[in-house]
């Protein structure tokens, strides 16, 4: 202990100093978020407009499905995704795998609480609960798929989908419950990013291919579109979507507002995902495509089995960046579209008559933040893991 | 294993034949820009024969097999592969890849898939084997070069000489007629050199038709039936080994011979 002090923190007496002014820096910005957290904000302003801020106008009766949503997908995220050894590494002790556990989630768990404490409603105790219970279950179900053989025997296809089943049919249900025009907070910010990020994801893909492809017009239309989208301000084209989508669309159609976000943010996405992509596949070597050509593979196989695979691992880390950064840009929604998403309601709240014109925008904004921030963590670390799982950077 | 992979080489007695041809080029000549790589060439390689080529780089011998399949177009003359021409067509191309396998000089494996994958894409996704069929084959292929144990583990995983030999079960697992190895030893480290050779022998034994670019010229000497000695895009003299390299006649041949010997 104390040789590791001197080796890593006051090896000499410049780094003593900079330990010193830097264990200063941290000390000083911890006391002023935690002054700030327990002492001058006022979060009665949350407390009353949870519910608004979180999911707007949706239907408080219809809320028990939503909670269900997240409950079922936490379990459902637990079993098909969750633990599982990365690539080469051994299997890790008890202790081992608690530490892990707590670098993992230790983060997340102390902000839910936090939430919790903020939101000060005690009902939002026993969901916390719920979500943790269902992560752990999630877990222990897929520990005994791997260990116990009656359940090993089960067909991957089968297992997924009776996995899938339930949380899939509860968004069926969240969505049919309420019109998407009546959804808000950050559950709106939420839906549009998830549905952008799947619509994209494809687009993207197809745009990278036709840009390499060995057909001049393919490669001119999808070139031109991924310069053209990506010239364009996304606040611009977000405005114009409220217009110039009509000119497209027959005229009996009226896409509601979260309508035209997705569809920008989806385009919008692809253009930059597709560059990404097209990386990716660049730094693939050709002798991989000449390989595979010698053992008779058509161009599509190449491309779907070869290829693509190694390309769109290469690049992990820039696509999460991409999809973090789609993520945070849904609060332009609001401003662009009237669309009732977690910043617009930040705002609208603090004109209510209770908190009118007593600066309590700093309150709703830290909590706006640590929502955004949470997700995006939640994000960078899964990918951090899925590429560790995958072997990223072994070769 | 043997027996799929080459049906009749049993019935092989003696010397080999080179009677009927499954290669067949006819005045093929190739350009990069203004550089030209193949001249002319006239050649033919015989059922079961071993042909290993052989000269200062440059000389377009690997331009000469990677045309054999296509990797490369050929501006002139024709090539025929198992009687099929390769045109524009992609079916013949293709067609042609499905009869003909190839060894890189850079092993070239897909380093996402497992060395079964590897060994297995081939037939599941190209002549539509089933999936138990497919590795049942591939485990076959593997110990056949002997690396039955690795099955599992990543190409990155193996050292270069085990990556190689599962580069060599990969193009036998399309049941190949024709095997093209592109200096199969050029990247390896010296003491791998041998485990590799070793199974291209075998495969030579085997009856296995083969065009083999190389740099080892011990190895040249003990399984062609034929040397071709290239040099600036042209075959300058063609023997059996003995031929060749104990009594050269072109005096390029014997100035290479003199200079690598």
């Amino acid at each position: 202990m104390k040789t590791w002090l001197r080796r890593n923190l006051f090896r000499t007496w410049w780094d003593a100093l900079l330990t010193i002014v830097f264990s200063g820096v941290a000390l000083w910005a911890m006391w002023s978020v935690f002054r700030f957290v327990v002492f001058t904000g006022r979060w009665e302003i949350i407390d009353v407009n949870l519910r608004l801020l979180l999911v707007g106008r949706f239907p408080k009766e219809s809320l028990w499905v939503l909670y269900g949503v997240v409950i079922a997908t936490c379990f459902w995220g637990a079993a098909a995704l969750g633990g599982g050894k990365v690539a080469g590494a051994r299997e890790a002790s008890r202790s081992e795998q608690l530490f892990a556990a707590v670098r993992r989630f230790g983060l997340l768990v102390v902000v839910g609480l936090l939430l919790v404490v903020l939101a000060g409603v005690r009902e939002s105790m026993w969901f916390v609960v719920a979500v943790v219970g269902a992560i752990v279950l999630g877990l222990q179900v897929k520990k005994w798929r791997r260990s116990i053989a009656k359940l090993r025997q089960i067909p991957a296809v089968i297992w997924h989908v009776a996995l899938a089943i339930t949380p899939i049919t509860m968004m069926v249900l969240v969505i049919r419950s309420a019109d998407v025009q009546l959804w808000g907070g950050f559950l709106i910010n939420f839906y549009i990013a998830v549905l952008s990020i799947l619509l994209c994801f494809p687009l993207g893909v197809l745009l990278a291919l036709g840009r390499r492809s060995s057909l001049p017009m393919v490669r001119l239309v999808c070139a031109t579109y991924i310069e053209v989208v990506r010239g364009a301000p996304l606040f611009v084209l977000l405005l114009l979507s409220g217009v110039a989508l009509d000119f497209f669309l027959p005229p009996q159609i009226d896409p509601g507002p979260v309508f035209r976000s997705v569809t920008v943010f989806t385009m919008f996405t692809a253009a930059y995902l597709a560059e990404i992509i097209r990386g990716g596949l660049q730094s693939i070597p050709k002798g991989q495509t000449e390989a595979a050509r010698a053992l008779g593979l058509p161009t599509v196989k190449i491309i779907f089995l070869v290829t693509l695979p190694q390309a769109l691992r290469n690049v992990i880390p820039a696509q999460i960046g991409q999809f973090i950064s789609l993520f945070k840009d849904t609060t332009l929604a609001g401003a662009a579209l009237s669309i009732l998403e977690m910043l617009k309601i930040s705002e609208a709240i603090t004109k209510q008559d209770a908190f009118l014109g007593r600066g309590y925008i700093y309150e709703v904004l830290a909590f706006a933040g640590l929502l955004f921030w949470v997700g995006s963590y939640v994000m960078s670390k899964e990918s951090q893991r899925v590429e560790k799982k995958l072997g990223v950077g072994q070769r | 294993m043997s027996e799929s992979v080459n049906a009749d080489a049993t019935q092989m007695s003696g010397g080999r034949t080179d009677s009927d041809a499954i290669v067949v080029l006819e005045g093929v000549h190739k350009k990069f820009k203004d550089f030209s790589a193949l001249k002319g060439v006239d050649f033919k390689v015989g059922k079961r024969e071993v042909v290993v080529i052989i000269g200062p780089s440059g000389s377009g011998k690997s331009t000469l097999i990677r045309c054999v399949n296509r990797l490369e177009e050929h501006d002139k003359g024709r090539i025929i592969v198992d009687g099929i021409e390769l045109t524009l067509d992609i079916r013949n191309i293709e067609e042609v890849r499905k009869e003909t396998g190839m060894v890189f000089q850079s092993f070239n494996l897909f380093p996402h898939l497992t060395v079964l994958s590897n060994v297995a894409i081939g037939p599941r996704q190209v002549r539509k084997m089933s999936k138990a069929k497919s590795e049942e084959l591939a485990h076959e292929l593997l110990t056949r070069v002997k690396i039955p144990e690795q099955a599992e583990k990543f190409p990155a995983q193996l050292s270069g000489g085990q990556q190689q030999r599962v580069a060599i079960a990969r193009a036998l697992a399309m049941k190949p007629k024709v095997m093209l190895f592109d200096e199969p030893t050029s990247a390896l480290d010296p003491e791998m050199i041998n485990e590799v050779l070793d199974v291209i022998k075998e495969l030579a034994k085997d009856g296995m038709t083969m065009i083999v670019v190389t740099h080892e010229m011990g190895f040249a000497r003990e399984v062609a039936d034929r040397v071709v000695f290239m040099s600036d895009g042209e075959i300058v003299e063609v023997g059996t080994p003995s031929e060749l390299f104990d009594h050269p006649k072109d005096p390029r041949t014997q100035k290479f011979l003199s200079q690598i010997l």
